[in-house]
């Protein structure tokens, strides 16, 4: 079944995926929208935050910024839109943005866009103007005068952590910086700010003492988390930065997937739900001050193995799959990677324990491949109304689950569903900050196809390792005559034959004279 | 109504396939076998009765049993 999985596999890739827009598409608004501001665009300034926190989570990889903040209307009208800038550098490094409003979590989360400024969404100028962009926040109902609504705010900020020093030793730990300003950004006035930092361990060499902006020492170190403020900034203008340094120990890989091609194909006939996942992995920590040393990675192995060292090279990635995952494959360009581990559990999640070909240090790139196999009847249900329709629930992520999280610069979804699949629709379920997911519906051909399967591709940018709370819903219809294609093809292919060999059979090729 | 509520509310008929997963490539050798021998009849007697009474039952024989031999197989079309 492995080796007929990586056949499937290889083979898979050889055909050429057409998308073709033939298909009339009826899809689920995206959550994320545009909004294209102009001229010299300044929110007006009609709220203020009477209070503030900001933590900054560090712990992981990637960077997760969460605001709660109370916000007052200030102005005589009531007012439905938040706005949040961000640099121009950072816009396009913010992904996961998920807003909510505290008092009624149970609706949801809240509406958000994003506003560019017109001069930096035309493509003839595009460096111009390097103006803010900003994230607007749309409330459920307007905000009366003096009205005053709790916001959390949550986003990841990708690609924002350098190591320093760049290059290290084998032997030697990896530290990581990351800057922010004391001041939250914010276009509104704020009376009172505080922000926490969270790092991954309390070995935090080098960090911005701020003098000036509070009465105490700032900041505030308690374990592994540090405190700036709180900073009383009702007479501080909204916009001022205090910019602030941190370099804090991060002996973990920090993984990035340049792109991660994810399918998973739906086959009616063989009651199977196949998974595989495509990945161009590299590690953008620290890079080796020297050559690599063979025989000091084995010494090194032999003391992380006891637990009384760690390295940020990356030694082993651990994939959980669903309870009942069978045929799990793991290839890379050379062929099958033998240095993995599959332990199937019907009952528990199933566990794929992988070791690339070499360890993963700073500045080194592995692309490799898994799949495995699951029941479809786990993932499919047949509605009952309307007739011969079905819906899948699948995660938007599975993949690798380490301490140290993992970043998706790109991420292609493929859900390829039967041959004769129509009136495909998505929706997402669950999870903090759904990333903005483009839709296309397109054909996919392979093994047994006439005229190609349905796919609907889900593309995203800037996505987390968390995005594996996240469940996509797929509703198609699929009717019996579309499930008979495959054989009906073959059928009709067949009786040609046999008609056609008792017609060449019957052909009277003899040459003496006809007997009656 | 969200589609996450259809999705519950479906809970009780997953999906079943006509022929599980285990019994696929018996299944789909055994119709292939089938057909091999119509096909062996049909050439033994090959006049015009024969093609509805081993032709068709062949190809329908083979046609079933190449989807679900590929499935035994492990290439789930």
């Amino acid at each position: 079944m492995r080796f007929s999985s990586v056949v499937s596999a290889v083979f898979g890739l050889c055909f050429h995926t057409s998308l073709s827009s033939a298909q009339q598409s009826n899809l689920t608004t995206p959550e994320l929208t545009q909004r294209i501001l102009t001229g010299d665009f300044k929110p007006a300034p009609v709220f203020e935050n009477t209070n503030l926190v900001r933590t900054i989570n560090l712990e992981k990889g990637y960077v997760r910024e969460t605001t709660n903040v109370l916000v007052t209307n200030t102005d005589k009208n009531p007012q439905s839109e938040y706005y949040i800038p961000f640099d121009y550098d950072l816009v396009g490094k913010i992904g996961g943005f998920d807003a909510r409003d505290k008092k009624h979590a149970e609706r949801g989360p809240l509406e958000v866009t994003i506003g560019t400024l017109a001069g930096v969404s035309d493509a003839k100028e595009p460096s111009s103007s390097k103006s803010t962009q900003y994230y607007i926040i749309h409330l459920t109902e307007p905000l009366p005068p003096k009205g005053a609504v709790t916001l959390s705010i949550s986003y990841h900020i990708l690609e924002a952590l350098r190591p320093l020093p760049a290059s290290i030793k084998q032997e030697e730990k990896q530290y990581l910086t990351y800057y922010f300003s004391a001041y939250v950004p914010t276009v509104y006035p704020t009376i009172k700010q505080k922000t926490k930092v969270k790092f991954p361990s309390s070995d935090v060499p080098e960090y911005t003492t701020t003098s000036g902006l509070t009465s105490a020492a700032d900041p505030e170190k308690q374990g592994s988390s540090f405190s700036y403020g709180p900073y009383d900034t009702a007479k501080v203008p909204p916009g001022t930065v205090y910019p602030v340094t941190v370099r804090y120990e991060f002996n973990k890989p920090l993984l990035v997937c340049s792109v991660l091609e994810r399918d998973v194909e739906v086959s009616h006939w063989g009651g199977n739900l196949a998974t595989e996942e495509r990945y161009w992995l590299r590690h953008d920590g620290a890079r080796l001050a020297n050559q690599f040393s063979r025989v000091a990675w084995s010494t090194q192995n032999f003391y992380i193995n006891a637990g009384q060292m760690t390295t940020s090279a990356l030694r082993e990635l651990k994939v959980p799959l669903k309870p009942g995952s069978v045929d799990a494959y793991f290839t890379d360009e050379i062929g099958n990677v033998s240095t993995s581990r599959f332990r199937p559990n019907n009952v528990r999640e199933a566990s794929l324990e992988l070791r690339p070909r070499y360890p993963l240090f700073g500045g080194w790139n592995y692309t490799f491949r898994i799949g495995w196999n699951n029941d479809l009847s786990s993932s499919l249900r047949k509605l009952q109304t309307p007739a011969d329709t079905y819906i899948l629930a699948v995660p938007l992520v599975e993949g690798p689950k380490n301490p140290e999280g993992i970043q998706y610069e790109k991420l292609v979804f493929r859900v390829i569903l039967p041959e004769g699949a129509t009136n495909v629709k998505y929706q997402t379920h669950g999870g903090t900050g759904v990333p903005t997911l483009q839709a296309e519906h397109g054909l996919h051909k392979t093994f047994m196809d006439t005229l190609g399967r349905t796919v609907l591709t889900l593309t995203a940018t800037n996505v987390v390792d968390e995005a594996r709370d996240v469940t996509v819903l797929v509703t198609y219809e699929y009717t019996f005559f579309a499930a008979l294609r495959k054989p009906l093809t073959i059928f009709a292919g067949v009786a040609g034959v046999f008609v056609l060999a008792y017609l060449v059979g019957s052909i009277d090729t003899s040459i003496g004279k006809k007997q009656k | 109504m969200s589609l996450y509520e259809v999705w519950q509310a479906a809970a009780s008929s997953p999906f079943q396939p006509a022929v599980g997963k285990d019994s696929q490539l018996t299944v789909g050798l055994s119709l292939l076998l089938v057909g091999l021998i119509l096909t062996g009849l049909f050439g033994l007697n090959r006049s015009p009765v024969s093609i509805p009474l081993f032709g068709i039952p062949a190809s329908l024989a083979f046609a079933i049993g190449a989807v679900y031999a590929i499935c035994g197989f492990g290439v789930y079309v």
